[in-house]
């Protein structure tokens, strides 16, 4: 058997060298998410009570929110998350090539996702004047969809950084639980926004 | 790579090889389920169906990519055992706080009752 289909035949969903039968990067990455997801749990309960009691003078958020520019954001991270599965579907067959073009592309949809926020942002404080210190709305609003934007753009960074060291030769299918781990956390972050489009903005046009 | 070697690779992996369309499908699925959810709340039925057809579809789109994309359907059980004690521990704190604060008792006091109140000097001043 050549190198390349004894290669092939890595399993990379299951380890045996350790003692879970899972590789300990992606248990690692679990457990991190697990505990991400209460701290996003905390962040979305706490805008959604201030929604049930709102103060007498908060903007009304059907008046401030954009669904066109946000439905697109979410499409956006959609696909971001499609082409972040084929990166991880390309280097676990050893294709390099492939896997630097969907990681590309997912840097350039994560890009556009941020570029809507800060465009999103903008407007609500220069046109909406609605600031994370003059509202309950704006407070709870602006941290949370902020927490979600710098993860985010964590996700970009690392996302480059992987794309550069895959250029240093040292990436292979061998190592492809350092792509998938980084995926992972890619489709939190996406599954988070899934959870954030509908509790934050889609609840407000009913 | 040879033929027989290749073609060995495959049979011991034949979801490798579905994987590319089966991602694709995927991802067209949530882009149809986001446009469902963009139309469903502007339909002319009572908010509590419209809220519950909402929770139902992003649930979907969630289970979809953490079991798809993130390959938990692949994976060990563990992995989907790990992340659901945070999803649930998540979910439950959700649930107690918004019942806790849903409560009539729980309603912020309006301004103009809030105010007397805080002016009255503590016993102790």
């Amino acid at each position: 058997m050549s190198s390349s289909a004894a290669i092939g035949a890595i399993d990379h969903h299951h380890d045996p060298s350790t003692s879970t039968g899972i590789p300990n990067k992606k248990l690692l990455m679990w457990a991190f998410l697990a505990s991400d997801c209460m701290f996003f749990g905390c962040l979305i309960s706490t805008h959604l009570i201030y929604r049930l009691h709102p103060p007498p003078d908060v903007p009304l958020a059907k008046n401030v929110f954009s669904i066109e520019l946000t439905s697109f954001s979410t499409f956006i991270l959609l696909m971001s998350s499609l082409m972040m599965a084929l990166a991880v579907n390309a280097i676990q067959k050893g294709n390099l090539k492939s896997m630097r073009w969907s990681i590309l592309t997912t840097i350039l949809f994560g890009l556009i996702f941020l570029g809507c926020q800060v465009y999103e942002f903008r407007n609500f404080v220069f046109e909406k004047h609605m600031t994370i210190s003059n509202s309950i709305l704006g407070s709870t609003f602006f941290t949370l969809t902020g927490t979600h934007g710098i993860h985010v753009l964590i996700g970009v960074i690392w996302l480059t950084s992987m794309l550069i060291y895959s250029f240093t030769g040292r990436l292979s299918e061998k190592n492809a639980i350092d792509v998938e781990s980084m995926g992972l956390y890619w489709h939190f972050v996406d599954i988070v926004w899934i959870v954030i489009f509908t509790a934050v903005y889609l609840l407000e046009y009913l | 790579m040879s033929a027989s070697a290749s073609s060995a690779a495959v049979a011991e992996h034949p979801l490798e090889e579905s994987k590319f369309s089966l991602y694709v499908q995927i991802a067209m699925l949530l882009a149809v389920i986001t446009g469902l959810e963009l139309v469903t709340v502007y339909l002319p039925f009572v908010k509590w169906l419209l809220i519950g057809v909402l929770v139902v579809l992003s649930t979907v789109k969630f289970l979809f990519v953490i079991f798809y994309f993130m390959h938990l359907r692949w994976d060990k059980l563990f992995c989907t055992i790990l992340f659901f004690i945070g999803l649930v521990l998540a979910g439950a704190t959700m649930w107690a706080l918004l019942k806790l604060f849903g409560a009539d008792a729980a309603k912020p006091l309006e301004t103009s009752l809030l105010a007397p109140a805080t002016a009255v000097r503590a016993w102790w001043v």
